[in-house]
């Protein structure tokens, strides 16, 4: 009896193999239980919760219009979140793609602002393509250059180095490349400059679908998403087995920056047709939770931000229909995706409540 | 299992009471809110005749209303142009969009309000008209304004405006405010002729800006001949804590007068704890630095809206570029802080007002400033060849430079004698 007071209450327990059904039951369980908490949310904002959900589907996907918007929204959170995926399976933790996907956003509008009158549109459109890869590379192999010599630490490292870049766009947009002076504004693009729409949305969105195909067999296909899991796995196991660890790291990276950088590349051409300090807004942050909650698999991180851009724009409508604030949605949002990644804790673990410890031992 | 299964029953217990809670705590009141919105949109097709006309307008704003500054005064002008139309029987049904970025966000912002069925789209910031003009080519039945902006003389487009105020000739008369207080402290013997110095908080090298700080020079000049002033720009439209540094700065370089063009109060608020005097914009200063602010100017949006949606209202065309300003009240200025200001202000700033209603006074008189020693004789107001320096229009005729005469958008971007400019790095 002594020794059983000094069980802690609670206790976890690591579980393995669960059934695939109560997998789902317990994931689909969490998304209702996050929707009803979301309702009580809005109801205390004063919305009927079941008309706002109705506005807020309607929102993003009832018109052609609706559909386009949020499909631009989705666009860019998809393509980051392949872009970070190789480094979290690496678990080198890369939080720096916002930044990355403004390197590639510049080296893209450069080519936009100055060669727009001496190349035609494809080939112009390439070249910002490659120099925004390129650049977002560069810009990503810079610190994993140093975890890789001195084992400097990455996270603070990459998201230092959002500010940086960050603060270099503010510098041109009112210095060398403001258009009408005092204004803080870079020009639009040239026409030849902007992404070709079709239909009726800027084609990154194929760019992203050819990305999401090649992040798949690149994980999981190929030699270089071998090594990058055994690293992931354990570092010493990757170094006895004879891997440059340093080498894959960085190549690695500069992989990663350079979607970013293509990223980065699509919502200046496509979307904004303009280079500002915001070019990212958050994109780089907001993706790492589409990819953890896809599992870093490349065709799920198509549904989850398309749920995301649902949530975003549907927000918005919300906004605009019913007067309920943004910051409604982003609590909504916020409990969703809180719900959402909480679930799967239950999912690896059990929870052994004392006294019902000793039984579950014995059938354990 | 059967703990699991009991697990799953507990929860969906909890899920269910949780559902009847946030559905039933819902439910009662808003649905009466909900409905009047849903339900207008068809009563408006409906009734065409002349009385009870129903606009649906929408409002892209930049901030919200609790900048107290600039996104504040048009919801101000909003309330007002509200009340005065549903005297004349038009209702307006308004859609706000809050804290909207100048990017693609704008682009969807204009299109989600087009497509709720606005038939009118206000755009309140500079830096929103490029993604206003991506949308407003699509939706040729509904009209779509730009304020401060200056892009519809020439984009070919019928159903884009802009609109601005003389905000410079309010500036004007809170310049004469700040030059009789000098002069008066000159008088007193307080400070010396040449310590008569303004200090101006700036948010960039902006022709806004400079217009703007340029004839609230002229006007303190006019009363007090004396007077010199230095501009710091901030670099930024709003941000507090550098307002505040940047007014601190000019105080300690022997500013004796602060005035801004930014968006926050704190340049009022240094401005008293540094024991010089202030004078305003955008907002009235005076309950936060009663000490040290003496009047303020700002825009009145309400003429303009009013003309705007009742246009739209009848079915009438409007200008495409709009700026009044004391002539329509469109410039208003803030409550005269008479327990600070010198004698006679009162009757002086009505006397000024009533020249410049009538067209007397011109603000940017040629007669009353030099550039590099030598009088202005002429000077550019429009761009058209699209880089970013005028290259048409003669603006100084009649004596005077006439600005915001061939487009709303200020353009006066000279830099005259008397006004020196600390940085012009922004």
């Amino acid at each position: 009896m002594s020794h059983e007071k000094k069980i802690p209450l609670i206790r976890l327990a690591k579980r393995d193999g669960m059934e695939g059904w109560k997998v789902w039951c317990i994931r689909c369980g969490s998304i209702l239980f996050a929707l009803l908490l979301g309702a009580l949310v809005m109801g205390l904002a004063g919305a009927n919760p079941v008309t706002a959900y109705g506005t807020m589907i309607s929102g993003a996907l009832g018109k052609k219009s609706a559909i386009r918007q949020t499909v631009k929204i989705a666009v860019p959170l998809l393509g980051c979140a392949l872009a970070i995926a190789p480094c979290f399976k690496m678990r080198f933790w890369n939080i720096g793609a916002e930044g990355q996907i403004t390197a590639g956003a510049i080296a893209a509008s450069y080519f936009a602002l100055f060669w727009a009158n001496r190349l035609p549109s494809p080939v112009l459109l390439l070249v910002m393509g490659l120099a925004g890869a390129l650049a977002g590379g560069l810009w990503a192999l810079i610190p994993a250059f140093f975890k890789a010599k001195w084992n400097t630490n990455e996270t603070l490292f990459t998201l230092m180095m959002n500010y940086i870049i960050i603060g270099v766009v503010r510098w041109l947009q009112g210095g060398p490349w403001e258009g009408r002076k005092g204004s803080q504004i870079i020009p639009q693009f040239d026409e030849a400059a902007c992404l070709p729409r079709v239909l009726g949305v800027h084609c990154g969105w194929i760019i992203v679908l050819v990305l999401v195909v090649f992040m798949h067999v690149y994980m999981n296909h190929t030699k270089h998403g071998y090594e990058i899991a055994v690293i992931g796995d354990s570092i010493n196991t990757a170094r006895y087995a004879g891997m440059n660890v340093g080498r894959v790291m960085m190549r690695t990276m500069f992989l990663s920056g350079a979607i970013s950088g293509i990223v980065g590349f699509i919502v200046a051409s496509g979307a904004n047709n303009t280079l500002y300090d915001g070019v990212a807004g958050g994109v780089g942050f907001t993706s790492i939770t589409v990819a953890w909650l896809s599992q870093l698999n490349a065709f799920a991180m198509v549904g989850i931000s398309g749920l995301l851009a649902v949530l975003s724009k549907g927000a918005e409508t919300l906004q605009t229909r019913m007067a309920v604030p943004t910051s409604i949605s982003d609590i909504i949002t916020g409990i969703l995706l809180f719900c959402m990644l909480g679930c799967e804790f239950f999912i690896n673990y059990r929870l052994i409540f004392r006294g019902a410890g000793r039984k579950e031992a014995r059938h354990g | 299992m059967k703990k699991f299964l009991a697990l799953l029953l507990s929860m969906i217990l909890v899920l269910s009471l949780a559902a009847c809670g946030g559905g039933g705590g819902g439910d009662s009141t808003p649905a009466d809110e909900s409905k009047p919105a849903d339900a207008q949109p068809p009563a408006d097709s409906g009734s065409e005749p002349a009385e009870g006309k129903t606009v649906k307008v929408g409002l892209i704003c930049i901030g919200d209303e609790n900048d107290q500054g600039y996104t504040y005064n048009f919801i101000r002008g909003k309330e007002a142009a509200t009340e005065a139309l549903a005297a004349s029987g038009i209702t307006v049904d308004w859609v706000v969009k809050w804290n909207v970025g100048e990017d693609s966000g704008c682009e969807d912002a204009n299109i989600e309000l087009a497509e709720d069925g606005c038939d009118l789209i206000i755009n309140n910031s500079f830096g929103f008209e490029p993604f206003m003009l991506k949308v407003a080519p699509d939706y040729p039945e509904i009209e779509f304004i730009a304020c401060t902006n200056q892009a519809s003389w020439g984009d070919n487009l019928d159903n884009t405006h802009n609109a601005f105020a003389n905000i410079y000739e309010g500036r004007y008369l809170a310049g004469i405010v700040a030059g009789m207080k000098l002069q008066q402290m000159i008088d007193e013997g307080e400070i010396s002729e040449s310590e008569a110095v303004i200090g101006y908080v700036g948010a960039f090298s902006f022709a806004e800006v400079i217009s703007g700080f340029t004839s609230y020079f002229l006007g303190a000049r006019s009363v007090c001949p004396s007077v010199t002033m230095k501009v710091q720009f901030v670099g930024s439209w709003s941000d507090a804590t550098e307002e505040a540094n940047a007014a601190s700065a000019l105080a300690d370089m022997g500013c004796v007068m602060i005035s801004q063009h930014s968006d926050n109060t704190t340049p009022a608020t240094t401005a008293q704890s540094k024991g010089v005097f202030h004078t305003g914009y955008n907002n009235d200063m005076i309950s936060v630095a009663p000490e040290a602010s003496l009047i303020g100017t700002r825009i009145n949006w309400a003429p303009y809206f009013e003309y705007a949606i009742e246009s739209v209202a009848n079915g009438e065309s409007f200008d495409q570029d709009w700026c009044h300003g004391m002539d329509m009240d469109a410039v208003v200025m803030t409550d005269l802080n008479e327990a600070i200001a010198a004698p006679g202000t009162a009757e002086k700033l009505a006397e000024v007002e009533g020249k410049l209603r009538t067209g007397d006074l011109q603000v940017f008189d040629t007669s009353t400033f030099t550039i590099e020693g030598k009088a202005l004789e002429s000077a550019f107001a429009l761009d058209t060849d699209g880089d970013f320096t005028p290259d048409s229009e003669e603006a100084v005729f009649d004596g005077a430079f006439h600005e915001s005469y061939f487009q709303s958008a200020p353009y006066f971007a000279l830099s005259i004698d008397g006004i020196e400019w600390l940085n012009s790095a922004f």
